[in-house]
């Protein structure tokens, strides 16, 4: 494995924290998501206020632009949330590692290991004497999580740029090109972070399956590894469809520009924006129920060690 | 059952695995529902955005722009107040995996269960994502509402746009408030593995109850 996808597992970092104390990307997480809430609600202010006034065009162009960062700050808080969860599985891998040889009864191993798929409660599954190779999604997954956290908000925070220059804009022409180059900007930026969270949630599908087999492989047990389940696979197009989306929202903004009267383009635009958001976030739906798959049969696949001992 | 406090972790001990608790069951039962609402909601509203968009290019009527405009929001905010509630669900899953299994595995080693009693991050988890279900759905609502009321006066036009305005700003704070529920509903996550690390550890230096 190459150092950076080694780094980006978050393995090294779990190895130099302490298990007993609180997780500090949990705390901050919280605190950047309620600072996302509250500029959220700035721009919910700026509505109310200019709501009854006819000429209010250049305050709605600043409050876009601020209540799109502001939902960009609540998914960074999410981001490092989920990177405080990745870092407490590698610690609970750990746990189980060193606790399981005491809690698992003693019996000689069995010499003939039944090896290939077997069924079980939670879907296929596959019996290895040794840890699987990991799958090329999960690969990618923790290749791409960091650049598409890093890229999301610097498009958010260029498009609340262009949204305060529009609100001083007096040219008509210009303020409908700014406010183009702001929906597009800050919507690409967002699809951007929200794919960074789902590269995240992969990551941890990762982790879950490589601590699964690197606490079997410990133990001297067969290793049962759940196969890749269709909620996963679904996760992986919705996610993919939604980023396409993303980035088709922000060229069709491009052209709108040039366009002589957008009004039209503007009104399919919005949704279409919108609707990539949404496919990538009925992804992460999928990405989840998948988490809670995999720790449902890693529980039972503890459990098996444990009454039987292999 | 006995309440405990063991290592700054409050607790509960049974004697047998405490299984799921009622958010998490709702959890199990609403994920897919949320999802499939979702799914349908948001190519409903693509769709009304392009016969919108359509109507302007045509040169419709103002009162028909206006109305689409007004239901094609309000369609896009069901979708998004349903699929931020199936990842709620989704979370309250994981939670509830969390909470059997590790019961389960404390009560397969003959041990006593120990389990992580409802944080403060899972309850203001639940109150907010309530909080903002309510707030998107009653946004939407008001949309349907807004926009039974439009006609083709130059007042009613404009008193249109202006509760769209408003709107526009509430769906905004909704929508924050959800990605909120989301990160205390993730954190929660990440004190019940912080809890279940300790106790794993714990469990095998423990004397078996049989």
């Amino acid at each position: 494995m190459s150092t950076f996808a080694l780094q980006s597992t978050l393995r090294p970092l779990a190895e130099r924290t302490d298990q007993e104390k609180a997780s500090r990307y949990r705390v901050v997480g919280i605190v950047i998501a309620l600072f996302g809430l509250m500029v959220a609600a700035a721009s919910l202010i700026g509505n109310v206020v200019v709501a009854d006034e006819a000429a209010n065009a250049d305050t709605l162009a600043w409050t876009f632009g601020l209540g799109t960062a502001g939902f960009a700050a609540v998914m960074l808080g999410i981001a490092t949330t989920l990177i405080g969860i990745l870092i407490r599985l590698w610690l609970r891998v750990d746990a189980v590692k060193a606790a399981l040889p005491g809690l698992k009864p003693d019996v000689e191993p069995g010499d003939s290991v039944r090896v290939g798929d077997i069924d079980t409660a939670y879907g296929l599954a596959t019996v290895t004497k040794t840890v699987p190779e990991k799958l090329a999604i999960h690969r990618m997954a923790e290749r791409m999580w960091l650049p598409m956290i890093a890229m999301g908000p610097m498009l958010v925070v260029a498009g609340l740029v262009f949204a305060i220059v529009q609100s001083g804009e007096t040219n008509p022409g210009t303020f409908s090109d700014l406010g183009a180059i702001v929906q597009g900007t800050q919507f690409l930026g967002q699809g951007l972070i929200l794919a960074g969270i789902a590269f995240l949630l992969g990551t941890i599908l990762s982790s879950l399956r490589s601590g699964g087999a690197e606490v079997q492989a410990a133990l001297g047990v067969s290793i049962k590894t759940l196969k890749m389940p269709p909620s996963a696979k679904a996760f992986v197009g919705l996610m993919a469809a939604g980023v396409m989306v993303a980035m088709a929202q922000f060229v069709g903004y491009l052209v709108a520009t040039g366009v002589d009267d957008p009004t039209s383009w503007f009104a399919w635009l919005a949704p279409v924006r919108e609707f990539g958001l949404g496919l990538i976030l009925s992804g992460i739906v999928l990405a989840l129920y998948t988490i809670g798959t995999v720790v449902g049969f890693q529980f039972e696949r503890l459990g098996q060690i444990i009454r039987e001992g292999r | 059952m006995e309440a405990a406090t063991i290592k700054q972790f409050d607790v509960e001990l049974t004697s047998r695995s405490p299984g799921y608790n009622l958010p998490q069951r709702a959890g199990i039962k609403l994920w897919l529902p949320m999802l499939v609402m979702a799914l349908m909601a948001f190519p409903a509203a693509v769709i009304l955005g392009i016969v919108r968009a359509d109507q302007i290019s045509t040169g419709g009527s103002g009162e028909t722009i206006e109305t689409l405009r007004q239901v094609q929001v309000g369609a896009m905010m069901i979708g998004f107040a349903s699929v931020f509630a199936a990842v709620s669900f989704a979370i309250a899953r994981i939670l509830g995996q969390f909470r059997k299994g590790g019961g389960d595995l404390q009560e397969a080693s003959g041990r006593r269960v120990v389990t992580l009693k409802m944080p403060v991050t899972a309850k203001v988890f639940l109150a907010t994502m309530m909080m903002a279900m309510m707030t998107l759905l009653g946004a939407a609502v008001l949309h349907f509402v807004f926009a039974a009321d439009v006609s083709s006066t130059t007042a009613s036009l404009e008193l249109s746009a202006e509760r769209f305005t408003v709107l526009e700003g509430v769906q905004r704070v909704g929508i924050a408030m959800y990605l909120v529920a989301i990160t205390f509903g993730l954190a929660t996550i990440a004190q019940v593995l912080r809890f279940q690390s300790s106790r794993v550890r714990e469990l095998a230096t423990e004397e078996p109850r049989r």
